[in-house]
C-alpha cells in the first residue's frame, strides 16, 4: 500500500514511517497540511495516517476537504485528543478509524490492514485461492500447508493483486503502491518482484496481460 | 411571631402597618379639631339659650302678681329630653323659675357673667337688671362625649375599610413589582450546573439590577475559567501524549529491529515502563477533569451512542466479552459526555481487568441514565469495597492497574451529583461485583432540586 502519513512530530513520524516502511508499504511523510494538500492532489493513497493538530491548522479540516472532493481513500486518525467530542468529530468528518496517541505500532499495523481489508470489500483476512491459504491479517501464506515466506515488499505487492481481483494494474500503477516519490525505482523493479512471487506461489498466482499489466491469477 | 423572611411579606407588612398609623394619626388629629369646633358651637348654643330666656324670665318675674311664691317650675308642652336645663335666680340665690328637667344641686351659686365648668356639666351665667335676676343654664358633658363619639365612630366607620383597602393595595403593587425579580430567580434556578449562560436582567429594578450584573459577570468568568481549564487539559493532554507516543514507538521499533538480546531486553524494559507512564498520566489526566468543573453540559444529550462507541473501541483492542444493554429509547442526559465516557471506561476497564477472565462483562444503561457494570469473580471483603474508590486504593489483586479508576469514576458521579455504588457480592449471588453509577441531575434534565 501507499500511505501518506501527516504527523508533525519527528521522532513520532519516523517510528510510524520504519513501522510501515517494515510491514512492506511505503510512505510519504508530510509534516504540514499545505504539503499533505499537495501530495494528496498528486498521487493516488491507499489510506492517510492524519494527526489532528498540526502546525499550520487542524487535520479535521484537511480530512473535510479531502471527503468534500470525494476522494473516498481511507483515513486514520492518529491524535493526541481523547475526548469523545473529538473522536466523533473525526468520525463524523469522514475518517475510518481513531487511535489515541500513545498506540502501540503493532495495533497500528492491524489497524491499517483492517482498514484496507475493509476497502477492498472483504473484510474477512482468510482468503483462499487454490492450493494458497491467505491470511491477510497475519500476512501469512501457506501453499499446500506449508508456510511460504515473502518479503515486505512481496507481500505488498500481492497484497495489492488480492485487494483487486480480477482488475489490471499497469506497471506504474504497481510502482506507486510500492514506492514513495523520493524511492529511486529501476525500471524492472516490478518484473523482479512479479517473477520472485511466481516462483514462491506457484506460477499462476500472477497473470501477465501483454504490453497492459498484472492482474490476479487463480493459481 | 417571627418576622417574615420573604419581600413581597416584609414591604407589604411594613407599608401597610404605616399607613394604616397615618390614617389613625390623622383620624385623631381629625377628631380633636371636631371635639373644639363641637365644643364651640355648643357653648355658642348654650349663650343663645341664656340670652333669649333670660328677657323672658325677667318679664315673668315682673309680671308676677304675688312676690310670695317662691319658685315656678315651667311647664312643658310635651314631655322630650333636655339637653339644656336652666334655672333663674334672684340676688339671694332663690330660685324664680328653673325649666322642667332642672335639678339645682347641678348649678352652683352665681358668681360671674360667663361660661364655668362643674365635673359633670358645662353651665353658662348671665344677669340682668343689675344683678338682682340671674340665669344658669347647664348642658350635660356627657350629651357632648357622646356626640363627640358618635363622630368618632363615623368617622372610624369610613377609615376602616380605607384601611384594608390600603393593605390589600400595597400588597398588589408590591407583588407586581416583585414580578421581575421572580423571573430573575427562576432563572438562576433553572440554570444548572452546565449552563453558564448569562441572565436576562431586563426590567429589573434598578436595585436588583446590578446583583445581576454581578451575577453575570461571575457567570461570564466562570465559563472564561472553565474553559481555560478544559483547553488546558485538552492541550496539555496533547503536549504530554506525543512524546510518550514517541518514546514509545521508537521503542517499539528499537525492539522489533535490534537483534542483540540484552538490548532487546533493556528496550522491552523502556517500553514497559513507558506503559506504565502513559496509562498513570492518562488516569491522572482523568482525574483532573474529573474533580475540576465542567462536568454538566449545558445541552442534555443522548449518551447512549457515547457507550456504545466505547464499547465498540474497547472490544476492538481486545475486550470482545462485553455485553452492552441500552434502552430502546434515547437517554437524554445533562452529563458532559467526555466525563460520561471517562466514567463508563473506567468501570469496564476495572470489570475487565479485575473480574473473572472468562465471564462476561455486563454493561447496561438505564432510561434515567444510570450506568450498572457487573462482572463475575471472588467477592470483594466489604472492608476492601469501602475504600476502593479512594485514589490509588486497590483491591487484593495481581492485575495491574493505577488504582485511578473507580477514584476517577467517584469523583465524575459526585461531581454531577450522582452517585457511584460498590456491591458484592452481586445480589442473590455469593460472587461478583458491581459498581453502580445512579445521577439524580438526569431525573430533572434543566432544573436544579427546588432549592426553596
Amino acid at each position: 500500500m501507499r500511505i501518506l502519513l501527516i504527523e508533525d512530530d519527528t521522532i513520532l513520524g519516523a517510528a510510524v514511517r520504519d513501522q510501515i516502511n517494515a510491514d512492506g508499504h511505503c510512505v510519504d511523510w508530510v509534516t504540514r497540511l499545505d504539503a499533505a494538500a499537495d501530495h494528496a492532489r498528486n498521487a493516488v493513497y491507499d489510506l492517510v495516517l492524519l494527526d489532528l493538530m498540526l502546525p499550520d491548522g487542524r487535520g479535521i479540516g484537511f480530512l473535510r476537504n479531502l471527503r468534500a472532493r470525494g476522494d473516498t481513500t481511507p483515513v486514520i486518525i492518529l491524535s493526541a485528543l481523547d475526548q469523545v467530542s473529538d473522536r466523533i468529530e473525526g468520525l463524523d468528518a469522514g475518517a475510518d478509524d481513531y487511535m489515541v496517541k500513545p498506540f502501540d505500532l503493532s495495533e497500528l499495523s492491524s489497524r491499517l490492514k483492517a482498514v484496507a481489508r475493509r476497502y477492498a470489500g472483504n473484510p474477512n483476512p482468510l482468503i483462499e485461492i487454490g492450493d494458497l491459504q491467505i491470511d491477510l491479517a497475519a500476512r501469512s501464506i501457506r501453499r499446500n500447508g506449508k508456510n511460504v515466506g515473502l518479503t515486505a515488499r512481496e507481500w505488498v505487492l500481492y497484497e495489492a493483486f488480492l485487494q483487486r481481483p480480477g482488475q489490471l494494474m499497469s506497471k506504474s500503477q504497481l510502482e506507486e503502491r510500492l514506492y514513495s516519490f523520493n524511492d529511486d525505482v529501476d525500471s524492472n523493479t516490478i518484473e523482479v518482484h512479479v517473477s520472485r512471487l511466481r516462483k514462491k506461489l506457484g506460477h499462476g498466482a500472477i497473470d501477465t496481460v501483454r504490453g497492459v499489466g498484472y492482474r490476479l491469477g487463480t493459481a | 411571631m417571627t418576622a417574615p423572611r420573604s419581600l413581597q411579606w416584609r414591604l407589604s407588612l411594613w407599608l401597610g402597618s404605616g399607613m394604616a398609623l397615618l390614617w389613625l394619626a390623622t383620624a385623631l388629629v381629625t377628631m380633636n379639631n371636631l371635639r373644639h369646633e363641637l365644643d364651640a358651637v355648643f357653648d355658642s348654643s348654650l349663650e343663645e339659650t341664656a340670652q333669649r330666656i333670660l328677657p323672658l324670665a325677667v318679664l315673668e318675674i315682673i309680671g308676677r302678681e304675688d312676690d310670695g311664691i317662691a319658685s315656678q317650675d315651667m311647664a312643658t308642652l310635651r314631655t322630650h329630653d333636655e339637653y339644656f336645663t336652666y334655672v333663674v335666680r334672684d340676688d339671694k340665690g332663690a330660685v324664680l323659675l328653673r325649666s322642667h328637667g332642672a335639678d339645682d344641686s347641678v348649678f352652683p351659686p352665681f358668681s360671674q357673667m360667663g361660661f364655668a365648668s362643674s365635673p359633670t356639666h358645662r353651665l353658662y351665667f348671665d344677669a340682668a337688671l343689675q344683678g338682682t335676676v340671674t340665669i344658669a343654664v347647664a348642658e350635660p358633658l356627657a350629651h357632648r362625649r357622646a356626640v363627640g363619639s358618635k363622630a368618632f365612630f363615623g368617622l372610624m366607620l369610613a377609615f376602616g375599610p380605607l384601611v384594608l383597602l390600603s393593605f390589600l393595595g400595597v400588597w398588589v403593587i408590591v407583588r407586581l413589582s416583585m414580578v421581575p425579580i421572580r423571573a430573575f430567580r427562576s432563572g438562576i434556578e433553572q440554570r444548572g450546573g452546565g449552563d453558564l449562560t448569562p441572565i436576562s436582567a431586563a426590567a429589573l429594578p434598578s436595585e436588583i439590577e446590578p446583583i445581576a450584573g454581578a451575577l453575570n459577570s461571575l457567570l461570564d468568568r466562570l465559563r472564561r475559567t472553565l474553559e481555560a481549564e478544559r483547553s488546558f487539559t485538552a492541550s496539555s493532554a496533547h503536549e504530554l501524549r506525543t512524546p510518550v507516543a514517541a518514546a514509545l514507538a521508537q521503542t517499539q521499533r528499537l525492539i522489533s529491529e535490534t537483534t542483540d538480546a540484552s538490548t532487546l531486553e533493556r528496550a522491552t524494559q523502556i517500553e514497559t515502563a513507558l506503559r506504565r507512564l502513559a496509562r498513570l498520566s492518562e488516569k491522572l489526566m482523568q482525574l483532573a477533569k474529573a474533580e475540576g468543573g465542567r462536568l454538566q453540559a449545558e445541552q442534555a444529550v443522548d449518551v447512549a451512542p457515547v457507550l456504545r462507541m466505547i464499547v465498540r473501541e474497547m472490544a476492538k483492542d481486545g475486550a470482545d466479552r462485553i455485553e452492552l444493554t441500552l434502552p430502546p429509547r434515547p437517554v437524554m442526559s445533562r452529563i458532559d459526555p467526555d466525563a460520561f465516557a471517562i466514567l463508563a471506561r473506567n468501570l469496564i476497564e476495572n470489570a475487565l481487568k479485575h473480574g473473572a477472565p472468562d465471564e462476561a462483562v455486563r454493561v447496561i444503561l438505564s432510561e434515567d441514565g444510570g450506568l450498572a457494570v457487573a462482572n463475575a469473580g471472588e467477592a470483594v471483603p466489604p472492608e476492601t469495597l469501602a475504600r476502593l474508590a479512594r485514589p490509588f486504593e486497590r483491591g487484593d489483586t495481581h492485575a495491574s492497574g493505577s488504582g485511578l479508576g473507580l477514584a476517577i469514576a467517584n469523583a465524575i458521579a459526585s461531581g454531577v451529583g450522582g452517585s457511584l455504588t460498590l456491591v458484592s457480592p452481586l445480589p442473590g449471588q455469593t460472587s461478583g461485583f458491581e459498581a453502580k453509577f445512579e445521577n439524580s441531575a438526569l431525573k430533572h434534565p434543566g432544573k436544579l432540586e427546588d432549592a426553596r
